[in-house]
């Protein structure tokens, strides 16, 4: 018996140094930066992004550009697309992070980013002033920058020329309200033809859905972000969310699907819904798949200011960098105008690029600007770290209005189950 | 009249497991106004053979499928070899702590994958494996529990009498597996082959954690490209889907007649 | 066949019977299955033991990790509802999974054992779905289901049935993803195509003389010949069951209402949603012990129903084996 352990623990000995041997020298290769094929004194930087197709395309001329301006440095451009939580997790759980990502979850990641503020603040050619104003807040947790934003977006309503026009409903303008917008989706469902006047989605991010929130003059968390009780079940909140469960009910929307099903997207691709309501992302596919498309503010109730919420994406560095001023020149050659004009998949962070370019003289792209100066509300994920347990619940609330319950009731519960967490 | 119900269910089974890949083809072929019609169209008006090349070249395809061939080569053939030796081991051995051992490996198939992954992805990186397809190919040098379960199975039917009466005549444990057992095995080490291939040419989450460069990418991590935060090129991922079916598709085509014609053929015949 | 190798064998053979076998003789079964060991012990006990580690810590991937003792497993089991749903979800789909997949696997290798043209198209045809990868697997289910679109309700429109809107519907959801996986049977065919094909004709030819009809013959021969690969599939079905998580995440995301909402996806959003390591850990071995449990019953039963040919005693099949052995010598 002892024979045949000493056997086993020799055998497995010899194997391991065979593996580590070989893994060994792969680690140098990588540590020491080199590429296959690359010189001895190429340093590589890895960018992680979530972007898919076009936008992955401009990203990597974007490297490209960058690559040949700095010699000797390789952008290594790693495309996580849909896995991209899961490879920053595995990343960062085994300090072995990509030197730059995209990022919009700072309150999650922060503890493992760099602060920027002390190369935000002495680095002149960044130039601050000429961001739109409010985007860096976004990108802050406390008083510490950790992202500079690269891009962003409002949310606006599209709506579907041909179905409008078919119909005989002019079409929706800036400054209209919920009640005009509830009575044109009446008239433009037509049961014998599954189409509907919007399409609500089944499960909804609550992150979205606070700009209507907001419009209605309430919010989900007090400022101070102490508090959900009041806000996160007010009347005002209630009466936001109900709307959309009532057009669900009353079959002026459809609910369209979670996520692998088909989208609100397709079903507008396909004419089946009149109105939706999105950020930019969708609008180059809409106008490739033929569709007819106009975007307009969204609406407002009555005697309140209409409200927006803004999505941005913004770059960070690692904590665990080992390379970071690099790091931080590829940060602000990706947000210089010449970079910003390449990249069309979302709206550019800089004024004097729109203003070259005149986007916010495009009909198409107006609103989104619009919504910007409507933007001034902090959402709540910003406001209280342990906001992603409070959503969870905030979150099944949501989905069950849409499925029939009724919003006061499941929210006063929802707010009931979260207190715990903000203790 | 049996026979024709025997017919009659496998074709309206056929049809069943057909009919939604069927949508697959011509949603890869339709143009992009066809792609959302309700009620659907079922035979795109425009064959766009075009959309096939198109997103093949949208991305550097052919460099996936290397690396897809590559990592699916290799440890499939390192499944066949460890797996047979390992599942001969527990199936015709008496040994100490065998039956706890053997429960051991039905439990490795339990372990949830989630909860490993991330140690696991830090001794790859301790061996500087990361981003190499190593993590990907080297482990199936050591077996894997489903098909040394399956294989174990597989050699428990097979008489005994076999490897006895050729160990009185002296041969030695390793002949009797290669000379013995191993030919008598063919088709189900041809079912293993197979699902490893399958099973490897299809992984996603694998390749998604340990692949951090495009260079290195497998087809899925290129299929799943067409996915992206925003929005879902549909057609790229039915054409894609499509091509990468192929491969496997023909390789079950031409193993399956020996999957279930060999098995008659074995040892149990005497 | 067989009658070669094994002469073949003892040729070979005979020259080398060594004084190795003696010496070696011992640690033989353990050289055999020692790429398992190793693989073992260096891909999967290390991770396996640091999970079970994080599992007594509040670990999340980004920030300080501190030791909390049983604080993950006291609060799964007392203080976090998502557990029980996500539990029951799992245990519901399980039991509708695991003998309908089984049965229909069964049922269509059967179909397929008949003599009959084509076989390799059909076969084909029945494997086709598993030869699909997860995301456009998703992406077809999503279109059959669709409530006003989707070619299911297309379909039964034609006989004036109004079908539900599947995927967002409470009451259809489960059976829904039921259907969808079971769709992807096709490995489990083929082990039970193999098998069948491995029952000696002449077990039929005596039972048929001694009387037995089709549906006798079924349970007599058939069944208890097959129960090595029923029990293998039982067992890989238990644990796909308990780890479906692909369809979870890319058709319903859990939803609606939790209605589809796996112990798996569970534990992946703890995971990579919500970044508690140490506690997804817990929830991971809490099912870990669930399956294993599970697992090593059926296993135990098993002794009384499964059947080796190889293992069998002396029985009556030796002696006719021996027989005609004796013939064919």
């Amino acid at each position: 018996m002892k024979k045949r352990i000493s056997l086993i623990v020799l055998a497995t000995t010899v194997m391991v140094s065979v593996l580590s041997a070989c893994g060994g020298s792969g680690g140098n290769a990588e540590t020491s930066g080199q590429g296959e094929g690359g010189s001895k004194q190429t340093k590589t930087l890895r960018f992680a992004t979530w972007d898919t197709g076009d936008a992955l395309k401009i990203e990597q001329d974007i490297a490209k550009k960058f690559e040949a301006a700095h010699p000797g440095t390789k952008v290594q451009v790693e495309a996580y697309a849909d896995g991209f939580d899961q490879k920053l997790a595995a990343g960062f759980g085994a300090a072995n992070p990509p030197d730059v990502m995209y990022m919009w979850d700072f309150p999650t990641y922060h503890q493992s980013l760099e602060p920027l503020d002390g190369y935000a603040d002495k680095d002149p050619d960044l130039n601050i002033d000429d961001f739109y104003k409010g985007l860096f807040n976004y990108g802050k947790i406390g008083d510490t920058l950790y992202g500079i934003p690269a891009g962003f977006t409002t949310r606006v309503v599209y709506y579907n020329k041909k179905l409008f026009d078919e119909a005989g409903v002019p079409y929706p303008k800036d400054g209209w309200t919920w009640a005009e917008f509830q009575d044109i989706a009446q008239k433009l469902t037509d049961k014998s033809k599954k189409q509907y006047g919007f399409g609500v989605r089944a499960e909804n991010d609550t992150y979205d859905l606070q700009g209507f929130v907001w419009s209605n003059g309430s919010s989900f968390i007090s400022p101070d972000g102490k508090a959900i009780d009041g806000y996160m079940n007010s009347k005002e909140t209630a009466e936001a969310i109900q709307m959309f469960g009532d057009m669900v009910k009353n079959g002026s929307a459809v609910l369209t699907g979670g996520k692998g099903q088909q989208s609100g997207d397709d079903i507008f691709k396909a004419g089946k819904i009149a109105m939706w309501e999105s950020g930019i992302w969708p609008l180059e596919s809409f106008k490739q798949a033929g569709v007819d498309v106009g975007t307009v503010e969204m609406p407002a109730f009555p005697g309140k200011p209409v409200k927006g919420v803004l999505a941005e994406s913004a770059l960070s560095i690692a904590k665990d960098s080992k390379q970071k001023d690099l790091a931080w020149e590829f940060v602000k050659f990706y947000v210089s105008n010449d970079s910003i004009k390449m990249r069309v998949a979302d709206l550019p962070v800089r004024q004097s690029v729109v203003t070259e370019l005149k986007k916010d003289q495009d009909p198409l792209y107006k609103p989104f600007y619009a919504m910007l100066e409507r933007s001034s509300d902090t959402p709540a994920f910003l406001l209280n770290p342990k906001w992603n347990e409070v959503n969870r619940q905030l979150s099944a609330a949501v989905e069950a209005v849409m499925h029939g319950a009724s919003a006061q009731e499941v929210l006063n519960q929802a707010v009931k189950d979260s207190e715990r967490y903000l203790k | 009249m049996k026979k024709m119900l025997t017919y009659a269910l496998l074709i309206v089974f056929s049809l069943l497991f057909i009919a939604p890949l069927f949508w697959a083809v011509t949603t890869a072929l339709k143009s992009q106004q066809e792609l959302y019609l309700f009620p659907p169209k079922w035979i795109p008006s425009v064959w766009k053979f075009s959309n096939f090349a198109e997103a093949w070249n949208s991305q550097p395809f052919n460099l996936f499928l290397k690396n897809t061939v590559i990592i699916t080569a290799l440890s499939t053939l390192g499944q066949l070899i460890s797996c047979t030796l390992v599942a001969y081991g527990f199936a015709r051995f008496q040994f100490k702590g065998r039956d706890f051992l053997f429960l051991v490996v039905l439990a490795t198939m339990m372990i949830p994958w989630e909860v490993t992954m991330i140690p696991q992805y830090m001794e790859f990186n301790y061996l500087g494996w990361i981003n190499t397809l190593k993590p990907l190919i080297v482990p199936s040098w050591f077996g894997s529990a489903y098909y040394i379960f399956l294989l174990r199975q597989f050699i428990l039917t097979l008489p005994r009498e076999l490897d006895e009466a050729a160990t009185i005549d002296g041969a030695s444990k390793v002949t009797v597996l290669f000379w013995i057992i191993v030919p008598l095995m063919g088709p189900s080490l041809i079912l293993v082959a197979v699902f490893q291939v399958m099973s490897c040419w299809n992984d996603y989450l694998g390749p998604l954690i340990f692949l951090n460069d495009q260079t290195k990418y497998t087809l899925t991590l290129g299929l799943s490209q067409f996915k992206g935060m925003y929005g879902v090129d549909m057609q790229s991922i039915m054409a894609i889907t499509c091509l990468i079916s192929i491969p496997p598709l023909a390789i079950f085509f031409f193993a399956q007649r020996y999957i279930v014609g060999g098995i008659a053929t074995t040892g149990i015949k005497g | 066949m067989a009658q070669t190798y094994l002469h073949n064998a003892r040729e070979q053979t005979a020259a080398l019977k060594p004084l190795r076998k003696r010496r070696w003789g011992g640690a033989a079964p353990y050289l055999f299955i020692f790429p398992w060991i190793f693989g073992f012990v260096v891909f999967t006990l290390g991770p396996l033991l640091f999970s079970l580690i994080i599992s007594f810590f509040d670990w999340p991937i980004v920030g300080k990790v501190t030791f909390i003792g049983f604080d993950n497993y006291i609060e799964m089991f007392t203080d976090d509802p998502m557990f029980w749903t996500s539990l029951f979800v799992t245990l519901k789909f399980a039991a509708l999974f695991v003998p309908l997949n089984i049965i229909i696997a069964l049922g269509l290798a059967m179909l397929l054992n008949q003599k009959v043209r084509g076989s390799a198209i059909f076969r084909t045809a029945f494997y086709l779905p598993s030869v699909i990868s997860g995301v456009a697997l998703a992406m077809i289910w999503s279109w059959v289901y669709s409530g006003d679109y989707g070619i299911l309700n297309y379909f039964l429109s034609l006989f004036g049935i109004q079908g539900p809107d599947w995927l967002n519907d409470t009451k259809w959801s489960l059976v829904a993803m039921v259907v969808a996986s079971l769709w992807g049977q096709g490995s489990m065919m083929l082990i039970f195509l193999a098998g069948l094909k491995g029952i000696p004709k002449d077990l039929y030819e005596s039972a048929s003389i001694d009387g037995a009809g089709k549906i006798r013959q079924f349970f007599s021969v058939t069944i208890p010949m097959i129960t090595p690969t029923i029990l293998f599939n039982l067992i890989t079905s238990i644990i796909a069951a308990f780890q479906q998580l692909t369809l979870a995440l890319l058709l319903t995301g859990g939803g609606p209402l939790k209605s589809t909402y796996f112990y798996a996806m569970y534990m992946y959003e703890n995971a990579f949603k919500y970044f508690k390591m140490g506690y997804s850990a817990a929830n991971a071995w809490f099912m870990f012990l669930i399956v294993l449990v599970l697992t090593f019953l059926v296993f135990k039963s098993s002794e009384a129903w499964v059947f080796y040919e190889g293992e069998m005693k002396k029985n009556s099949r030796d002696e006719r084996k021996s027989k005609k052995g004796g013939q064919a010598g």
